[in-house]
């Protein structure tokens, strides 16, 4: 268990939920510095929205404690937090600018200020010609677009993002990345929750990824891809069987080459004998494990099971 | 338990919006003119009935069989003794028939005319009349045998009136027993009619938070606590809205009201003043609205479908009928127990202590009363939202194990 940390943006310290005798989160410790863009990662069913649930005080942990922007007590922050939750959700018979000026309302801010606000948002977001539509009216990436301009519009200190990506088409979602480093250069800190490790991969200064409940990995995507070790892929020019026998013991065949660990020592040594034994070098690449790899490496086979479908 | 004012302004908020999404759409104008169509069906039923029993009126008759000596002092009678009916408690109209071979069978032949509803007949000699009477026309019977007396009097020679009172009208100035009771039990009526077509309506309020999924939205922003009470307010403001436009209206009514009602209401005198009743009918019906609303809120939370909140509404109609009546009852005897127990029971509270101020002066109960149902309401809607947070705010699905984990990101 961590201690708080009074000058992190959000931390958490033995986190736990049960719904019924399920332990939904299971001791969770976080600690998510200021002024970064920080990623919740996880299999579906990993407890992911609870946590940030708990985090923002919309539901009561059952054990640990929890501390947001200093504040001992989330709701005492709730006026510079900015939240978009997972089930997205808006008043239909609402304008876009009064909607987002409504959700700016909830968090302190004016309605005259919010709605100024609001306009010059949506004419950032080339949702201009819709500020005075109905949100049924809208479509769902566009609806999707105003619920978040509504959790930043009151311009929060943290924001607090439950799967954005989901639902949004490829031009969105780069809209989306965009918006999302624009709030961390804006000086905001901006925790985000995902299954997709590509976002998180492009976005994340640090990251936690939880499986079954539990924080698994705390630390930044190099951290993570640091859990594992290089691979190599090596193509020799010919290929007559007996070359198995050099490579290391975790050598797999991928199409004309072979694929394998990075030996610890290096791989020079093991390139020199390839070309005494006459195999030649065809083709040789360094790859870095990514993300996934990492990912599937740390949350396991087990919690991956867990995933329900 | 005393709000602050950040939870104030969140509360404000959430009833802003909600007075708007619901004030500013066409389906509050049908909302607002709902009474209309009650009181059209309310006229339209009241003059069918009024027709029918004028016609049922007009074919009722008495008989009296009499002969032409006599038949000028049962009309003298008869006109002398109508004076003293009201038009709606009128005798039927009188028929005065020649006597024949046999009066008496006559007289019980008549009750059979077929042109005619004949209620009673009445044949002489008068000292000694027989009076023949349909059953449920005893009153009928007895108007006979007065004017029986009457005729004797005349045949003696000793015509009406006997006496010469002198009658002197008095205004009664101060409030009788009577007075306040009644206006007790208009007050109690007055709330619980209000309440009856605006509390329920909260039932439902929830609903389209939930159907929208905007409640997670809201529920990060706002404490629950005041997302309730900030419904409440938005439908509390409709509901003042809806009472301001008919109120408007009903004052004009007042103006044009006949000389007998407006009698009626002058002796309607509640025990601390009518400048006080008002203020505290207005107190009282806030509360019984919170305070019932808060309830139906908070259990119309927990319904996910239409169909769940359409079947909450009979229990809770039953639930307001219910406290009307107990504080009816306790109107009625404000110094029984019933009237002690309606008081303090929070539900029946705003009710039954409007009823008191009709029949009891002294401020300080109510002021106790108030405190005592904003407390109810403050506890109601803080139970309200922690059952609402446990039951629905959940991202797991503990009822089924097989679903356990599906929403949990």
């Amino acid at each position: 268990m961590v201690d708080l940390a009074t000058e992190a943006a959000a931390s958490a310290a033995g986190l736990v939920k049960r719904f019924g005798e399920r332990r939904v989160v299971d001791g969770v410790d976080l600690v998510v510095p200021k002024g970064m863009i920080y990623g919740v990662l996880g299999p579906n069913g990993a407890g992911k929205t609870t946590t940030l649930r708990m985090l923002l005080g919309i539901i009561e942990p059952d054990a640990g404690e929890r501390m947001l922007l200093g504040y001992d007590h989330p709701r005492d922050a709730s006026d510079q937090v900015g939240y978009l939750p997972e089930e997205r959700g808006l008043y239909p018979a609402m304008k876009a600018k009064e909607a987002i000026a409504f959700m700016g309302a909830l968090r302190g801010l004016d309605w005259k200020t919010g709605r100024e606000r609001a306009a010059a948002m949506l004419d950032d977001a080339g949702l201009g010609h819709a500020a005075d539509e109905k949100i049924r009216k809208l479509s769902k990436g566009m609806a999707q677009l105003v619920q978040l301009l509504g959790s930043i519009v009151h311009r929060p200190d943290l924001l607090v993002l439950d799967e954005p990506f989901s639902g949004l088409d490829p031009v969105n979602q780069e809209k989306l990345e965009k918006l999302i480093r624009a709030e961390r250069d804006r000086g905001a800190t901006v925790i985000f929750s995902t299954h997709v490790m590509a976002h998180a991969e492009r976005l994340c200064d640090r990251l936690a990824i939880i499986a079954g409940g539990k924080r698994r990995f705390e630390g930044t995507v190099a951290d993570a891809r640091g859990t594992l070790p290089f691979k190599a892929h090596y193509v020799p020019h010919h290929d007559d069987g007996g070359i198995r026998a050099l490579l290391p013991a975790d050598a797999e065949q991928d199409g004309d080459g072979w694929r394998f660990t990075l030996p610890e020592e290096g791989i020079e040594a093991l390139l020199v004998r390839l070309i005494d034994a006459g195999y030649g070098i065809a083709g040789l690449s360094i790859e870095r494990p990514s993300l996934h790899e990492a990912f599937v490496r740390i949350v396991g086979p087990e919690a991956l099971a867990e995933e329900p479908a | 338990m005393i709000p602050s004012r950040k939870a104030i302004r969140q509360a404000l908020t959430i009833a802003r919006r909600d007075f708007i999404a619901t004030v500013f759409t066409p389906m509050f104008l049908f909302f607002l003119l709902a009474p209309l169509i009650m009181v059209s069906f309310s006229l339209i039923g009241g003059l069918g009935a009024s027709s029918v029993a004028e016609g049922a009126a007009d074919r009722e008759r008495l008989v009296v069989v009499a002969d032409a000596a006599d038949a000028a002092l049962v009309e003298h009678a008869d006109a002398r003794l109508r004076t003293l009916f009201s038009k709606d408690a009128m005798p039927p109209e009188l028929v005065i028939a020649a006597p024949a071979a046999d009066p008496v069978a006559q007289a019980r032949a008549a009750l059979d005319a077929r042109d005619h509803d004949v209620d009673a007949a009445i044949v002489g000699p008068f000292g000694l009349p027989h009076i023949f009477y349909r059953a449920g026309s005893a009153r009928d019977a007895d108007y006979l045998a007065a004017l029986a007396e009457d005729v004797v009097l005349g045949q003696a020679g000793k015509g009406r009136p006997l006496s010469a009172p002198i009658e002197v009208e008095v205004t009664h100035h101060g409030a009788t027993v009577g007075g306040r009771h009644a206006a007790g039990l208009m007050a109690v009526f007055g709330i619980f009619f209000l309440t009856l077509l605006l509390a329920g309506q909260a039932v439902g309020t929830m609903a389209e938070e939930r159907s929208n999924k905007v409640i997670e939205v809201l529920a990060a922003a706002v404490p629950l606590e005041s997302v309730f009470f900030g419904k409440l307010i938005g439908m509390f403001g409709s509901a003042v809205l809806f009472i301001l436009f008919w109120g408007t209206i009903a004052a004009q009514v007042g103006h044009v009201l006949p000389p007998e009602a407006a009698q009626t209401m002058r002796e309607l005198q509640p025990a601390v003043g009518w400048p006080t009743l008002i203020v505290l009918f207005c107190c009282y019906f806030t509360m019984a609205y919170l305070l019932l609303g808060a309830v139906f809120l908070a259990i119309g939370a927990q319904a996910t479908t239409i169909r769940e909140i359409q079947m909450l509404s009979l229990p809770i109609t039953f639930t307001q009928i219910g406290m009307f009546a107990l504080a009816s009852a306790g109107a009625a005897r404000p110094e029984g127990w019933v009237a002690v127990v309606a008081e303090v029971f929070p539900l029946s509270s705003p009710y039954a202590m409007a009823a008191r101020a009709a029949n009891t002066a002294g401020l300080w109960p109510h002021l106790a009363a108030l405190l005592w149902q904003a407390l109810w309401v403050a506890v109601v809607i803080s139970l309200g939202a922690r059952w609402f947070r446990r039951g629905v705010l959940k991202s797991g699905a503990p009822r089924r194990k097989k679903a356990a984990a599906t929403a949990n990101g």
